[in-house]
Order: structure tokens, then sequence, then C-alpha cells
């Protein structure tokens, strides 16, 4: 959709033309007499067909194979010139059944040049980049060109970005020949590499570093010209900074999908051995074990480190007054610190004069039964980051362990730079910081709390989706962003279920209703929303699927299962949809279908609600019935007002003339009647008799409900009964209610004689995020709309902010969580 | 085409691993039958609010806990939010209200539905003028199908039909 054309846009023939095309094409199987859509067909189509790699069950098939790469870099920071320069020996394992002419290794430096793929294909106001945006004359206003986009264009203009690759060669050294093909480089192996067999790899390479801000990068440095120090500090976070191998798999092949910057990275595991050479006065924290602590610490700093590891508190090993004398000058002089990392996806490090340093034990189960959790901030992350930094770490490791493993690495850090929120295998950059007051002090908002504790349980979290259950990023966004919000919820509940941490099937209304919904099945790149596309959206599937529809003992259990088949391994969705499925033991291809590959959004709509009486056959009960019925209808107004008006009837006037059937009505039971009945029950068979003897003395309520789905995606319908004594009663339908007829469905339900109905309620608790909830009561109540029920609230309360307000200013603390006030209604 | 300049802010941009400052908003424009109001209901993400709120107006500023800052937030909301009919008239919108409920933040307008509207024209910059990145979805209800507009890049006016 151009939104670029000067003069308005005109949605509505946008819109009819995007309806007539479908959302996606089922293939070769089609309805093509009438409109029935089954919406629990089968996925068999949709999914690959399991095979040697991976099988039905979704597992790893009994020849699942993936690749091995080990590195081992030695990279030297050059803090003047914001660069790094570095060589690389790589020793790729073929584990592939394929024999291979070439490897393709990932540049994603390259991203930053002005001529890659993601600079020329940034639209001008254009959807989609990361970096600081711009807008495009539209109407009478004229082109926008915001600051930030200036600062990036200059930068760009004045600093060469992307790598230098010096050399590559093959192990002896012998060159090889390579293309680089945007933010990819093909090089030529000498041989046909086989199955089975390894090959050695060395890259000389290097780059200048992009300033985080001025770029928006998922690393880079950033200044601190303020510091004492003449010239002021950086902090430097690098992160895809050494060309990696592109992953080569059983399902794709080569995936050497450009990086354009919103579909993020698909790695292959290996070991790691890295030598990083920087300033002597630098504090690194990275990806790994620290091999040399010897040559790079000071016998203090190593006692305190030993102090931390069972510690109760997080232990500081270089203390905030340490850290600011530390960044009061620099030194010539280098230090080079070695890093050694296991069975690890990628590698990513931080280096800064400007940190302080604190850790803590964590003891759990094997194999890894120790788990050091440190935390790197500058002055400007302050107390936030000595209050909740590590212990964010250690409380993610609790909770996650317990849905998935146990976590399997020696090290999990959280790092401050300039970076929002990254993950890396161990490492993670976490952006909240403290504000500067004019008084001195550093000060924070509980926002700013939430958000650090927050933003550290993700990006944790990320280690084990996908660091280590290892999803293809670049293609499925959802796949590690999605199961990771739905389990740092989890872990947020955990922390303290007043802060609104995770999603409620609620937040998720708006934009499912929305016509700028996309399948959460879409190509990263393409998303148009990412956001709720591949973060809230398929966070809020799981959250269903776990208290709705499997309920937590099979959730629980096939998510773990998937996990654990996973672990080190490389997932894909019908791997996950596979493995839910079979482990719960629950078709859940419907699920998967409306959630994952459709727009459709939830909207039960209960139309209608009659009660039905069992006639009990018997002439001297029935007839009388009717003729109650009968005499219940409102009386005719032309009779009314014909006494109203006193005229006197034929009947009354003339008494003297009767019959038969002044004395009888057509209610009137006779023997004819009676005899029929008998007979009639003396054909019911005895177990016919049996039933309805006991039907008729029960004499139970027979209700029947119908609904439509007005949104159109299937879902459980979940009942509230209130019976007239006021008491309530549950009642949960499955889903496959609507199988046959998925627009609309109508559903008896038997209740017991003293409890008649009054009023039902479809999914009283919103756990199924049905976008109207007006149509979910059944008679039809008004729900008031949020402005209607926040002025009846204000002026039942009367200052009922102000209220609040007052008790908040008394007790001067942000600790406070702002709740309460929760509206009925719209629930956008 | 004609270049001018604006947003003299630097703010940090932040990586987007993580849904923490979305910088999206949704807003619901609501033709209530039973009020016969127009109603409009904006949801923010209360951690974009309350980092808008210090680069707008002060350092020091709260969306949480100080009612001077939500007022001042809530009149900047309806500053910039217009409603025009075929006309091009822009309708009389009164600020309702503001609330916080949970992660987000509320502010409520409203107008006395004009009789006969046959489409409306909106206009929606708020946050937009902060960061070009800003995203603000509006989903037009209660008048025929619901209809998405969505202000993101250079878009700045938005056309609905009845």
């Amino acid at each position: 959709m151009s939104k670029r054309m000067p003069k308005l846009v005109w949605l509505m023939p946008v819109l009819s033309i995007m309806s007539a095309t479908p959302a996606f094409a089922d293939g070769a199987i089609k309805q093509t007499k009438g409109d029935f859509e089954d919406k629990f067909r089968q996925l068999e189509e949709v999914l690959p067909t399991p095979n040697v790699y991976r099988n039905a069950a979704g597992e790893p098939g009994h020849q699942y194979w993936q690749q091995q790469v080990d590195y081992d870099i030695d990279v030297t920071l050059d803090e003047e010139k914001r660069r790094i320069d570095a060589s690389e020996e790589i020793v790729y394992h073929n584990n592939a059944p394929d024999t291979l002419k070439y490897l393709w290794i990932q540049l994603d430096q390259n991203k930053f040049r002005d001529d890659s793929m993601s600079a020329l294909t940034t639209t001008f106001g254009g959807i989609g980049n990361r970096g600081p945006a711009t807008s495009a004359a539209s109407g009478s206003s004229p082109a926008k060109l915001s600051m930030g986009a200036i600062r990036r264009q200059q930068f760009v203009d004045d600093n060469e970005l992307g790598y230098q690759i010096k050399k590559v060669t093959d192990g002896r050294g012998k060159p090889l020949h390579y293309v680089i093909v945007g933010t990819l480089m093909r090089v030529d192996l000498a041989e046909p590499l086989k199955p089975g067999k390894k090959t050695e790899l060395n890259i000389d390479f290097g780059y200048n570093i992009v300033e985080e801000d001025a770029v928006s990068a998922r690393s880079g440095y950033e200044h601190f010209p303020d510091d004492e120090r003449e010239g002021g500090n950086d902090i430097f976070l690098l992160a895809q900074w050494f060309p990696r191998l592109a992953a080569y798999t059983d399902y794709e092949a080569w995936t050497n999908k450009e990086f354009i910057g919103r579909g993020e990275f698909t790695l292959e595991f290996g070991d790691y051995e890295v030598s990083m050479t920087v300033p002597a006065d630098h504090i690194v924290s990275s990806t790994g074990v620290l091999q040399n602590p010897r040559d790079v610490l000071t016998s203090e700093q190593r006692d305190r480190l030993e102090e931390a590891e069972d510690a109760d508190r997080p232990v500081f090993i270089v203390t905030p007054e340490e850290a600011l004398e530390n960044e009061k000058e620099g030194t010539s002089d280098t230090k080079t610190w070695h890093f050694k990392a296991d069975n690890v996806r990628d590698f990513a490090w931080a280096s800064s004069r400007k940190f302080m340093w604190d850790a803590k034990g964590v003891k759990q189960g094997g194999p890894q039964k120790h788990v050091m959790a440190m935390s790197f901030w500058p002055k400007e992350g302050g107390d936030l980051w000595k209050k909740y930094s590590t212990e964010s770490i250690v409380h993610t490791l609790e909770v996650y362990n317990r849905f998935t493993f146990n976590y399997p690495y020696p090290t999990a850090q959280s790092v401050n730079g300039p970076v929002g929120g990254m993950e890396y295998p161990m490492i993670t950059f976490n952006g909240p910081r403290t504000e500067l007051q004019d008084d001195g002090s550093r000060t924070y908002s509980l926002a700013e709390k939430r958000f650090l504790i927050g933003v550290v349980i993700h990006e944790v979290g990320h280690t084990y989706f996908p660091m280590i259950v290892n999803s293809d990023e670049r293609q499925w966004t959802w796949m590690d962003e999605g199961l990771n919000s739905f389990l740092d919820g989890v872990a947020g509940r955990e922390w303290d279920p007043d802060i609104p941490w995770g999603v409620e099937p609620r937040d998720v209304t708006g934009y499912m209703k929305s016509q700028t919904q996309v399948p959460i099945m879409t190509q990263s790149d393409s998303v148009l929303r990412l956001g709720p596309n591949a973060y809230t959206k398929p966070a809020v599937a799981l959250n269903i699927l776990r208290e709705t529809i499997l309920g937590r003992e099979l959730f629980d259990f096939a998510f773990k299962e998937y996990a654990q088949r996973w672990m080190f391994k490389r997932p894909t969705p019908s791997d996950f949809f596979r493995t839910m499925e079979e482990a719960s033991g629950v078709d859940l291809d419907w699920f998967w279908r409306g959630w994952f590959y459709t727009t459709d959004h939830v909207d039960i709509s209960l139309d209608k609600v009659y009660k039905l009486r069992l006639d009990t056959e018997d002439p001297d009960i029935d007839y009388a019935r009717e003729r109650q019925f009968e005499k219940d209808k409102p009386m005719s107004l032309t009779v009314e007002r014909n006494q109203e008006e006193g005229r006197k009837l034929w009947v009354e006037r003339f008494p003297d003339i009767t019959d038969f059937y002044d004395e009888n009505d057509q209610f009137t039971v006779t023997n004819k009647e009676r005899n029929k009945y008998q007979s009639w029950l003396k054909k019911l068979e005895p177990w016919e008799r049996k039933a309805f003897e006991r039907a008729i003395e029960e004499d139970k309520n027979y209700y029947v409900m119908e609904f439509s789905n007005v949104g159109g995606l299937v879902m459980p319908i979940i009942l509230e009964m209130t019976f007239a004594d006021g008491s309530k009663e549950m009642l949960r339908i499955p889903a496959e209610i609507w199988r046959r007829t998925p627009k609309a469905v109508s559903k008896l339900v038997v209740t017991d004689k003293d409890k008649e109905l009054v009023s039902v309620t479809v999914d009283p608790r919103w756990e199924t995020a049905d976008v109207d909830v007006e149509n979910n009561h059944y008679p039809r109540q008004i729900i008031p709309s949020r402005i209607e029920a926040y002025k009846s609230s204000s002026t039942k309360t009367g200052a009922r902010r102000d209220i609040m307000q007052d008790i908040k200013t008394e007790l001067k603390t942000d600790d406070e969580d702002e709740d309460g006030e929760k509206k009925e209604g719209d629930d956008n | 085409m004609q270049a001018g300049l604006y947003a003299l802010l630097f703010f940090v941009a932040c990586g987007q691993a993580v849904a923490h400052q979305q910088k999206i908003a949704i807003t619901t424009v609501l033709f209530n039958p039973r009020t016969e109001n127009i109603e409009i209901m904006h949801r923010f993400n209360l951690h974009d609010a309350e980092h808008a709120v210090k680069a707008l107006f002060k350092k020091t500023a709260d969306i949480l806990d100080d009612k001077e800052t939500q007022t001042q937030f809530a009149r900047y909301v309806a500053n910039r939010f217009v409603l025009f009919n075929a006309q091009n008239d822009s309708l009389p919108l009164n600020l309702v209200g503001f609330e916080v409920e949970g992660k987000h933040f509320w502010v409520y307008q409203e107008t006395a539905q004009p009789p006969a509207l046959q489409g409306l024209q909106i206009r929606h910059d708020a946050l937009r003028d902060l960061w070009p990145e800003q995203v603000n979805t509006i989903n037009v209800e209660g008048n025929g199908d619901l209809k998405t507009l969505t202000f993101t890049d250079s878009v700045e006016l938005l056309e609905v039909h009845f």
C-alpha cells in the first residue's frame, strides 16, 4: 500500500482489493461447492512432509544432523579509532549428507554500508526500517527529515562502514576465491568438502564500529562526552562482529537470505576461543568463561569473584567507587582477555573503563551445577542496576529452568550500554538507566524499574530461545520472540503479580480486529507490525493454550518436551506444532491454523437462548398445560376494547341456547386420548419406558443456546450460567463444536428442575481474546464504553483520582503500583 | 520537494529485540449509539508515555504519579488528534479525561455526532512529532464495518467513508 502519494490516501478501494485476495492459498485441495470452510482441516499439506531429519512427532529424526563451526579469534580494539581488527581461524565440520563446494559466510556489518540492500531499500518515510525515520511530503505539508536521520546520514558519510576483508585462506594459508554478495560472502573451497569431513578457513578482517545512537544497530559504541577524562569515555558493545558461517540446514540448505535489518540470525553451534586486546583499564564482559584472570584481574578482584560464587546477594568485583575512579583517566597500555565458550551459536562481548561489575553464584541441578550471574554497568545505571540486574538474571534462570531444562552455560550476564535490549549466548545488552538530577543524585521511575527487570528477564530468557533452542530468527521471529514473551510474562508474574507484566488475551484484541493484522506465519522482514504480530499475539496464543485449551498439566509437559527435544538443535515451526500436539495428545491443528496461519479474530456471539419442556404424553397433564399456555397469552386487543365499550356478546344475550362445546373446550381430554396414551406406553420397550418415566419425574429444564462466530476464529465456548436461585455454573465446550458449522452452532443445555436459567455470559474471565464482549451476554447487557465507564466511575467516587494522588503523595515511594480502577467494558 | 526540518530531539533509539518502548499506540474511534457521541479512546503504552513526557515537558515529568504531567500529556495528545468532516471542518472534541490502567495510559475524547456524516478525515500526530517511528493505529467502529487506519511513515491524514 503506497502511502507516499502526494494526496490523501483513500483507504476503502485499497482495502477492498486486499480482501479479494486470499490470505494464503491452501494448495491443491479446495472446497468448490457451497461455502463450507473446514476450520479443523488437518495441516497435512501445510506442514512439510516428515522425514528422517524431522519426524512426524516433531522430534529430530533418526538421521538428524547439523553442522558444527568452531572459531579461534584474536581481536584488537582500537579505542581511539573505534575500530576492531581481527583474525579468525574457522574449523567447519560438515555433518550434512551433502558435499559442499562452497561456504556462505554472514557479513552483518555490511548492512551499514551505504550501498547495502538495507540502505538502498529504505524508503523515504518508509516502513520497517529500524533506524531514525523520515517522512515524505503529504498533502500540503512539506517533507520532513528528522535530526536523527540527518545524524545517521552524516555518520555514514564520515565513517567507512562495513567489513574490510583483508585475507581469506585455507588452513595452510593458501588464498581462497571469494565473492561478497551484500551481507554475505561465498568462499569457494579448494576441494569439495565431503560428508563427515572438516575444513579450515582463515579470515583477517576489520571494521569501524558504528555509533549505536546514530545508526540504531544491535551493537556499537556509546560516547560519554561529559566524563571527567579528557575526551570522555565510551562503552563498546561488540556483536555481529566477526564473519560467521551461515547455517546449512536440512530444510533450507544455505540460509543465505540477505540481512535487511529486521529478521535476525540463523547460526550454527560451535566452540569458541577468543582473545580480546583492549586498553588495560577496560573491563570486559563476554560470552564464555575468562581463561586468564591472573593476567587481567587484580588479586582482590579474583578474591571477590571467589566470594561471589556462593554469596546470598551479589558481590562487587569492581565497586562503584573503583569504576568512578577508573573512568577519570585512560591508558595507552593494553591487556588481552581470553575467553572460551563451548557449544554456543554466537559470541558477543562488551568493553569499557566505565564498568562496575557484580556477581552472584546460582546453584542448580546438573549438568551445569553452578552458574555465575553477573552484571556490568556504568555510573549511569546506578542503584537501579545494583539492586535489580543480577537478581533478575537469577530469577529468570529459576523460572525458565522449570519450564525447559537447566541452564547449560557457566555464566549469565547483563550489560548496560546504548542498546535497549538484545540477546546473545550468556550475555545480554540492556538499556534502562537512572536519571541525573540537578542535585547530583540519580533517581529512577517505577516505569524504569519495571523496564529493567522486564528487559533483563526477556533478554536472559532468549538464552533459552533461540540461543539454545536454536530456531531460525530470520524466517520466523515469533519462534523465539513469541515463546520468550510468553515465558517472560510467566516469570514476571512470579516476581510481582501487581506489576502489569506479560500479555493478557485482552491486550491483543485491538490488533486482532484491525485490518492491518498479518498471519503470524509471515517472514520477519514482511511483517507489517512486528510487535503485536511476533511478540504479543503468539504469546497470547500460548497463554490461551496453557490456561484455557490444554490446561497447565498438558501444556507444561508438552512445552518442556519441545524445549528438551530441540535443546542445542534447530527446530522449525512444524516441529513446535507437532510436538505440542503429539505430547499433549490433543488435536491442535485448528488452533495453529486459526491463530498462526490466518488473520481471523475471536468474536463469539450468544444470539439466543430458548427453553424447551418435555411433553409427558399423558393427556390429562399435557392438555391442561396447553390450556394454561393458551390462557397465558395476552388478551386480544379487540376483545378487550369490546369489553371496555360494554359491548354485549351474543352468548351473553342468549344464555338459553348452549350445547356441549360451551362446557368443554378444545383441551378437554376424552377416553380416546387416554386409551391412546395407554397403548403408546405399552408399545415402549422396557428401557424406553424407564427412561421416559425418569425424565417425566425429573422434569428438567431444556435450554437451547444459539451461537454465531462473528470473528471467524474457532475457539472453545466458555459459558457462565446464572440461575434464579443466584447460583452459577461454568460450562466449557471444546472448540470442536464448530467443526461442521463454523459460522453458527446451537447447544442443548439440560439443568435440574430447580435450576432455572436467568442469564448466560460467554467467556466471563476474558480468557479467549474475544474482541466484542457486548454480544457475550444473554439477555443482552449494555456494556458501557470505556468513556462511559470512566465518566460514571468519576462521578460515583467524586475526586477519585485526587484521593489516589493524595495517598501516593504521603507514601513518597515509587514502589506502589498504580492499579485498581479496572474498567469493565471495551477491552482495547 | 520542499524539505523542512523538525524534531530537534536526539532520542536514544533502542534495539527492538524486546517489547519495551514499542512506540505504538492504538485508538478506538467509536460511534456510540447510546450516547450518540463519537468517542475517542487512545491507548498508549505506559513506557512510551513515560519517556515521551520526559522529552516533551521536563526531565522530572512522571506520568505514573504526577497528575499535572498526566493532564499535560492528555492535552498534548488532544492537541494532535483532529477529526474533520467532509467539508474539511474540524469537529470540536471535548477532552473527557485520562487514566492509568495496568501497563497502559488512556486518553479519552468525545464529540456529539454531527448528523449524516459521510466520512471522516483523521489526523493523529501524537508522539509522531517526537519519534518519527511512532505508529498510531485507529480502529473506527460502530458505523458499518470496522475500518483500520494506520498512521506510519509519512502518513498525516487518513480518510474513512461510511
